[in-house]
């Protein structure tokens, strides 16, 4: 009987470790190179910075939403600039910005192009607020391609833009993020996570 | 018999539901650092202290432009507006970064007309983790006095000096060490032709916009008779575009070799100046 069970567990254990990754069951969609802009303006000209190490999960079933990025990762194109914005953005501290919420309106995995709305906690400076993000889920060969755009003030998150007298960054800040969503089982996901651990 | 069938049955039962447990998701994915260690930044806010180089560089691909001011002693008073009806001696200088660690510039000083010709290379950077506890960098120049109607021929007219900065910074204060040589082919009556230095600049982080910083050279060894060990102190404003050194120093000259071959001036006898520098930083394409 207990040899019986050890294979009925062994079995079920190759089961679940051979399970077609695109079941939809067991499918969130990944991605750990998702590009991310931000778009700055001071006084007489603006500038952009951006990573290419977004990193983010969807899971339909669970209507689960999960995205954050390193950054230090963030470039603006001159070194300076860079390490000013990491002191500005407390990275030491906190060097993430991350976003964890749902679909407003749960749907299945798109099978074309489709506006989505996402509610959920933005963090950046150790600071959380409850946002609302639209952007577009698109099926293609690789898996969901996701855009999204919205603007956030850095004073809301206790963000001090630098600058002197009137030479000043502006508070808003316009958000870009653009990435391709991988179809990855939960295993498979796990695993990774454990080994970049 | 039967007991141990019933709790091979709850170990096997549980083995599966860990099993099952393991293989969902977590609501949030573990937070992951890009890069876990790496090089202290901001040791100093600009390429130059005050008039010493410091072992900050100028990133790949990008371009510092800086113009530095010295201009007459404060103690002239009011009928010299305080030194700056004395004529500055302006440097205006570009410096290019070929890599994160390897920099070349140009610069040219009103004083003797003097254009400088230069390279820094950082060797060491002190790391986070302390894994590199300091700093250490090399800088060479080679300065052509461009003088007309002096008589000089052109190798009479360089000076070659180099450098070897070693620095570390703590929480907020920077200490750096620089030993120096300097070689004038032609140097000036009553100077040797070599001279050596010890470069001794600090700065302290008042916040992410200001921080106070100084410097001393004391000069070792052969010497002119009347030179006098440098001696600036300064207030450096960071505007997130530009580095302002706003500062008070004995000398009026600015490379590091003219700084100990021509400085006569002792600070602590009031013999000092006001001066500014201002540091940009451009861009010229990301990687």
């Amino acid at each position: 009987m207990i040899i019986n069970n050890l294979l009925f567990c062994f079995l079920l254990f190759l089961q679940l470790a051979a399970t077609d990754p695109i079941d939809p069951a067991d499918t969130v969609y990944y991605s750990d190179s998702g590009f991310v802009e931000f778009t700055s303006s001071v006084p007489m000209h603006s500038f952009s910075g951006e990573s290419e190490q977004l990193t983010g999960m969807i899971d339909f079933e669970e209507n689960i939403i999960d995205f954050y990025i390193d950054l230090t990762t963030l470039k603006t194109g001159i070194g300076k600039r860079d390490r000013d914005m990491y002191q500005t953005l407390n990275t030491e501290e906190h060097p993430f910005a991350e976003f964890t919420g749902s679909f407003k309106s749960p749907s299945p995995i798109p099978d074309q192009r489709t506006k989505v709305t996402a509610i959920g906690e933005f963090t950046i400076n150790g600071v959380t607020k409850e946002v609302e993000v639209q952007g577009f889920l698109e099926p293609n060969e690789e898996g969901l391609l996701l855009e999204a755009k919205w603007s956030l003030l850095l004073s809301d998150y206790d963000i001090k833009p630098p600058g002197i007298l009137f030479y000043r960054v502006d508070d808003t800040q316009e958000i870009r993020i653009e990435l391709v969503l991988k179809p990855t089982s939960r295993q498979e996901l796990t695993a990774e996570n454990e080994t970049g651990a | 018999m039967k007991q141990l069938h019933f709790l091979s049955s709850i170990i096997i039962n549980s083995l599966i539901v860990v099993l099952l447990i393991s293989v969902t998701t977590n609501a949030q994915l573990p937070r992951e650092r890009a890069q876990t260690d790496g090089p202290v930044e901001n040791t100093f806010w600009a390429t130059t202290n005050i008039g010493i180089s410091t072992v900050q560089n100028v990133d790949k691909h990008n371009l510092e432009s800086s113009v530095m001011h010295t201009f007459g002693l404060v103690r002239g008073g009011i009928d010299t507006f305080y030194g700056l009806d004395d004529g500055a001696n302006t440097k205006i200088g570009l410096d290019y970064g070929i890599s994160n660690k390897f920099s070349v510039g140009i610069s040219r000083m009103t004083f003797n007309k003097v254009v400088d010709l230069r390279g820094k290379y950082n060797i060491l950077r002190q790391t986070k983790s302390g894994s590199v506890p300091v700093d250490l960098a090399i800088k060479s120049s080679l300065g052509i006095s461009t003088l007309s109607g002096v008589g000089l021929e052109f190798k009479e007219r360089l000076s070659y000096f180099t450098s070897v900065m070693i620095a570390r910074k703590s929480d907020r204060m920077s200490l750096q060490l620089t030993p120096m040589i300097a070689h004038f082919n032609a140097p000036v009556a009553g100077n040797p032709h070599q001279l050596f230095g010890l470069g001794v600049l600090t700065s302290y982080a008042l916040n992410n916009r200001l921080a106070l910083s100084a410097e001393y050279l004391p000069v070792i060894g052969q010497r002119h008779a009347f030179s006098k060990d440098a001696l600036a102190v300064a207030l450096n404003i960071n505007t997130g575009g530009h580095v302002f050194q706003l500062f008070l120093a004995s000398s009026q000259w600015h490379n590091e070799q003219y700084i100990m071959a021509n400085n006569r001036d002792k600070f602590w006898k009031g013999e000092f100046r006001f001066g500014f520098n201002i540091h940009r930083v451009f861009g010229l394409g990301v990687d």
